[in-house]
C-alpha cells in the first residue's frame, strides 16, 4: 500500500513536470482553477469549431436569471482524433457541463466533460484533465 | 574517334547512374505521418549552454512565466496571437507531422498552425544576408548514406524557441535517420555563437501513424487575447473584466 501511495506520488509528480512542459509550449490553461469544478445545465447558444480551440457558449438559467458561459474546449483536431464532430452539438441542445471555472471570476471555464442533449457523456482530450480537481461529479 | 567520345560519354554517365541509384538505394523512404514519441533511448533535453550575459535575462523571464501562470495570469505565448513556432520548435509538436520526399527536396508540413518547410537537396547554402528572416528558415540538406543532414539559417530574431534568445548568425543543423525502435529521429543542433557557449544539441523522436492524414488547421477567430500588459485573457461576451 505504502509502494502504491509512493507509485502514485510519483506518477502525479511526473505529470506536473510533463504538465508545466506542454503549458509553456502552447496555451497554458492556467486562467483556469485546478481546485474545483462547475457543473453547468444549460441551452447551447452557440458551438464555434474552430482552432486553435473550440468554444461552446450556453445560457444557464435559474429562478430569477440567465446567465451566459463561454466554455473552452481543446483544438478542434484534437477533438476530432477522439471522435468529435462539428455537428454533435448545435444551438438550441439542452446541455450538461463540468468546467473548471475562470479564476478572473468571470462567467467562462474549461469544459472538462459533457453531456449532449441524447444522454452521452463524453470526457474533453484536455491535456493532464487529472491536475483538475472534479468536486462537482454527477 | 567519335566512337571512343561515345563510349566514353556512356561509361562515365553509366558510372554517374550508379552512384545516383547506389545513394538512392541507402535513402529511408520517411514519407508519411509521424507523432512525437517520447523514448527511452532518447536523451532528455540539456538546458540552452547561454553565455552568463544571456543566461540571467533567460533564467529571470522562465522565473516571471512560471509566477505568472500560478497567479493564474499566464504572460500570452506566441500562440495565443495566431502565430506559429517556427524553427526549431515545429519539429517538437505537440501535433501530428507529414514528411514528404520528392525530388530534389524534403518538405515537412506540422499540422499545427499548417506549418510547412522545404528543405532543398543538394544545394548550397545562402549566406544569411541573403535570405529574408522568417519563421521557418532556408534549409538545404542531402542524403549521407541513411541520414539527411540539414542546415538552417534565417530564422527571425523573435521567433524564438523555448523562450531562449538567438542572433541572425544561428544556423540549425539536423541529422535526420530512421533509428531503434522504428523510430524517426531528429538530432538538432544549434549554433549561435554569439549566443551560446557552445553548440546545443537534443533529439526529438517520432513515431509512424500509418493511417493518418493531417488534418487541416486555421487559426480562426481565437478568443484568446493578450493584453495591454501582455497577459493571456478569453473574450468573454457581456463581460468586459
Amino acid at each position: 500500500m505504502i509502494l502504491h501511495t509512493r507509485t502514485l506520488l510519483a506518477l502525479s509528480v511526473f505529470m506536473l513536470v510533463m504538465t508545466a512542459g506542454t503549458a509553456l509550449a502552447h496555451h497554458s490553461f492556467a486562467v483556469y482553477d485546478h481546485t474545483q469544478t462547475l457543473k453547468l445545465k444549460g441551452t447551447v447558444t452557440k458551438f464555434q469549431w474552430s482552432n486553435p480551440h473550440a468554444y461552446l457558449d450556453i445560457d444557464v438559467k435559474d429562478a430569477e436569471s440567465v446567465k451566459h458561459y463561454t466554455l473552452e474546449l481543446t483544438s478542434i483536431n484534437m477533438l476530432q482524433r477522439t471522435g468529435w464532430r462539428s455537428n454533435m452539438i448545435k444551438a438550441g441542445d439542452e446541455i450538461s457541463a463540468v468546467a473548471a471555472p475562470l479564476l478572473s471570476g468571470q462567467p467562462g471555464g474549461l469544459l472538462l466533460a459533457i453531456t449532449f442533449a441524447n444522454g452521452e457523456t463524453k470526457e474533453l482530450p484536455v491535456p493532464a484533465i487529472q491536475t483538475f480537481k472534479r468536486t462537482e461529479q454527477e | 574517334m567519335r566512337r571512343l567520345i561515345v563510349l566514353i560519354v556512356v561509361v562515365v554517365s553509366m558510372r554517374a547512374n550508379a552512384t545516383a541509384q547506389q545513394t538512392a538505394a541507402n535513402v529511408p523512404d520517411i514519407t508519411g505521418s509521424w507523432e512525437r514519441a517520447r523514448d527511452n533511448s532518447i536523451p532528455p533535453q540539456p538546458p540552452p549552454p547561454l553565455k552568463p550575459e544571456y543566461l540571467k535575462p533567460y533564467q529571470a523571464k522562465l522565473q516571471a512565466l512560471r509566477e505568472a501562470n500560478a497567479r493564474g495570469q499566464p504572460i500570452a505565448e506566441r500562440v495565443v496571437m495566431c502565430l506559429p513556432d517556427g524553427m526549431p520548435g515545429m519539429m517538437g509538436g505537440p501535433f501530428p507531422m507529414e514528411v514528404l520526399q520528392s525530388k530534389g527536396q524534403v518538405t515537412i508540413i506540422q499540422e499545427a498552425y499548417t506549418q510547412v518547410r522545404r528543405i532543398l537537396l543538394d544545394r548550397p547554402q545562402k549566406a544569411v544576408a541573403d535570405v529574408e528572416p522568417g519563421f521557418y528558415g532556408y534549409s538545404v540538406g542531402h542524403w549521407d548514406g541513411g541520414t539527411l543532414m540539414v542546415d538552417t539559417i534565417g530564422i527571425k530574431e523573435n521567433a524564438t524557441y523555448q523562450n531562449v534568445p538567438h542572433s541572425s548568425e544561428m544556423h540549425i543543423k539536423e541529422r535526420i535517420s530512421l533509428g531503434a525502435n522504428n523510430l524517426l529521429r531528429d538530432e538538432i543542433t544549434i549554433e549561435d555563437p554569439a549566443i551560446l557557449e557552445k553548440p546545443w544539441t537534443f533529439t526529438y523522436a517520432y513515431r509512424r501513424m500509418p493511417d493518418y492524414q493531417l488534418l487541416e488547421y486555421v487559426c480562426e477567430d481565437n478568443r484568446e487575447y493578450a493584453d495591454q500588459n501582455g497577459v493571456q485573457k478569453i473574450r468573454i461576451p457581456g463581460s468586459d473584466k
